[in-house]
């Protein structure tokens, strides 16, 4: 049993200070959603949790199980046990997948073929992953490819921004069952943060966060998103200080 | 030692196309070697140049296969081995392609070269001419290799391919070893019309070697080229690559690439000639320097008066490792004709900081990553190759990437 906790998350992009003051702690095995408006820090609070260099975390701490991610590299944080999945994945031509998972560690051993069965269980063309990263991908493609990448990395913790834009019905549901199943193969830890409860079909959630101005403004059950999906994030208001 | 140009004198006047070699050797002589202070050759280290420390080849050696020639010979149709110039072996027969071996180039034939140093001592001291001819309709899917072994002395390769019209081929030519050596090579490639070649040059010499290479490439109507230059070894390594589209409909990419380190000089030069109307052609050249290396890049697109639209693009990207390297970028463009799309673009840098993120994000160390992006340079030229070849060359080039260290 693992524990992500994010406390007080302060990030900047620029001089503009997007996330101001994020609290969320979730459990292995959990589920949880971040929604909100466009603009509230939702991805901002991905990159920089992931250590993307155009985001500066300005105050707070993020931690797994006590150690703090912040002051690891990219590739430690993965390490450690949390894996970004991006909202946009970037194209790296020249550098295949299969390359690319044998340097972070995962077992070389039939590697290929793990490989070849995670993308079926997304829907994913097998042969789309033996193409240079990212490169002549669709944009449904390139997110079922993020999850591919999830699935054989196994981090502790996974935050997928907004991995339902750009997928068709079917993807979608693959994509959700494949991130529920997670929580059960290796009691992954899974945050997602959409615009959609349809992504919620498949994917049961155990807490919904909406954040507002870069902050958590109410947090509730899965029955959260039919509440949003009816009335919208106006009437949860903005913070009405910095936290 | 016999100073070079005494050895040359000597085996030029025992073979028995002396007539011609010798006014090739004269003309060298009144040209002489070029000088720093040569525009076109200023980035070479030709302070420390001296043609009489090395010996003139007059035989092959005999114990140059290597085992990326064997590893080539696997998958190829055929595999012809040259040592210091020589044929050791012409191959296997391929249906439908004819090895040869020919005199050096006299007359009209020099015509192109007469200002060319380098190339006027290949046509003068060349063992002879490795030809290869391609018939008119054949495909030839494998392969076709030249493994060009060097050892320690001046070897002159010439190598001269022909596709007829309608034909299909790949090759390859690999050149290796050569410590201490002038490797000076001479490429010439005539593809017919509606055929299509896929060339490789595929250079790892010792780091101690000077390598020389002009090629020209002579496309016919409807006649493609898919052309990649890989430089990874030797201590200078100078390749000119010239296409000239004389047909209409005829195209060329080339892509070059090279990686250099320790106090290597890769000197890229290439002219795309649009003589005919309705040609196109690709210039990418992508290629990284490490420690004190440089590197320089010097295109010229040039356009007849004639030649209509016409499509001619380059881009040069170069990634410098190390605060000591540099890199030079020279783009040039000669339009006689108005009804033309022309563009460039280059840029000088470092590698990419949020591809280098997206990999460490996945939980690859940044060195490794840094490493990863620069073999890609290797796989994404090589990537139009048949998988068995590309799969092999990838490894080859990972051998020679192994020890590669990035500056922070």
């Amino acid at each position: 049993m693992s524990v992500l906790t994010i406390q007080g998350l302060r990030v900047a992009v620029g001089d503009r200070e997007v996330v101001r003051g994020l609290d969320l702690t979730m459990r292995s095995g959990e589920v949880h959603v971040i929604m909100g408006p466009n603009g509230s820090g939702k991805s901002t609070l991905a990159h920089a949790l992931a250590g993307h260099p155009g985001y500066h975390i300005t105050g707070g701490t993020a931690e797994i199980d006590g150690v703090s991610l912040l002051d690891l590299s990219p590739t430690d944080r993965v390490r450690r046990g949390l894996f970004l999945a991006l909202q946009q994945p970037i194209e790296v031509p020249g550098v295949r997948l299969a390359d690319v998972l044998r340097a972070a560690g995962v077992e070389s051993e039939g590697l290929d073929a793990r490989i070849r069965a995670e993308a079926e269980r997304v829907g994913l063309r097998p042969d789309l992953l033996s193409r240079f990263m990212n490169v002549d991908l669709s944009g449904g493609e390139r997110k079922r490819a993020e999850v591919v990448q999830f699935a054989l990395l196994r981090p502790a913790f996974a935050l997928f921004d907004e991995v339902d834009s750009g997928l068709d019905v079917d993807a979608l549901g693959a994509v959700a069952r494949r991130l529920a199943a997670s929580t059960q193969e290796w009691g992954c830890g899974v945050l997602v943060i959409t615009h959609f409860s349809r992504l919620l079909h498949d994917l049961t959630p155990t807490v919904i966060h909406v954040v507002r101005a870069g902050q958590v403004v109410t947090t509730g059950g899965p029955e959260l998103a039919a509440v949003l999906e009816r009335g919208g994030y106006e009437p949860f208001g903005v913070p009405t200080s910095d936290a | 030692m016999v100073p070079f140009s005494e050895s040359a004198r000597d085996f030029v006047r025992a073979q028995p196309d002396a007539a011609g070699r010798l006014v090739a050797l004269e003309r060298f002589g009144a040209v002489g070697l070029p000088t720093a202070s040569e525009e076109v050759w200023r980035y070479a280290p030709l302070d420390a140049f001296d043609l009489d420390r090395y010996a003139l080849a007059t035989a092959p050696a005999t114990d140059l296969t290597t085992s990326l020639a064997d590893a080539l010979a696997s998958v190829a149709a055929t595999t012809i081995r040259l040592s210091d110039g020589f044929v050791l072996d012409s191959g296997r027969p391929v249906p439908g392609v004819d090895v040869s071996w020919l005199p050096a180039p006299t007359g009209p034939d020099l015509d192109p070269y007469l200002s060319d140093a380098f190339s006027l001592l290949n046509a003068a001291v060349t063992p002879g001419v490795t030809t290869i001819t391609v018939r008119a309709g054949v495909e030839v899917p494998e392969p076709l290799v030249i493994a060009c072994g060097a050892s320690a002395t001046a070897s002159f390769p010439r190598v001269h391919v022909v596709l007829e019209p309608g034909a299909r081929a790949v090759v390859i030519e690999a050149y290796e070893g050569g410590h201490e050596s002038l490797v000076d090579v001479v490429g010439e490639y005539d593809i017919g019309a509606g055929s299509a070649l896929t060339l490789v040059a595929y250079q790892r010499l010792d780091h101690s070697a000077w390598h020389i290479a002009r090629t020209t490439a002579r496309l016919d109507r409807d006649a493609h080229l898919n052309h990649a230059v890989v430089g990874l070894g030797a201590r200078y390594d100078r390749s000119r690559n010239d296409a000239v589209m004389l047909g209409s409909g005829a195209e060329n990419v080339l892509r070059t690439t090279f990686f250099g380190s320790g106090d290597q000089v890769h000197d890229f030069r290439t002219r795309q000639y649009h003589v005919a109307a309705r040609t196109r052609s690709t210039l990418l050249s992508k290629g990284a320097v490490a420690d004190a290396a440089r590197s320089v890049y010097t295109g010229l697109i040039e356009i007849e008066h004639g030649a209509r639209r016409t499509d001619a693009r380059q881009t040069n990207h170069n990634l410098l490792l190390s605060p000591q390297a540099h890199a030079d970028s020279v783009p040039n463009l000669e339009i006689r004709e108005n009804d033309v799309v022309c563009a460039h673009a280059s840029s000088v840098g470092p590698l990419d900081e949020i591809q280098l993120w997206y990999l460490e994000s996945r939980g690859v160390e940044r060195r490794e990553a840094q490493r990863l992006m620069i073999r890609g340079f290797f796989l994404e030229m090589l990537d139009a190759l048949p998988p068995a070849v590309a799969e092999l060359l990838t490894a080859d080039v990972d051998a020679a990437l192994g020890a590669l260290e990035v500056a922070r």
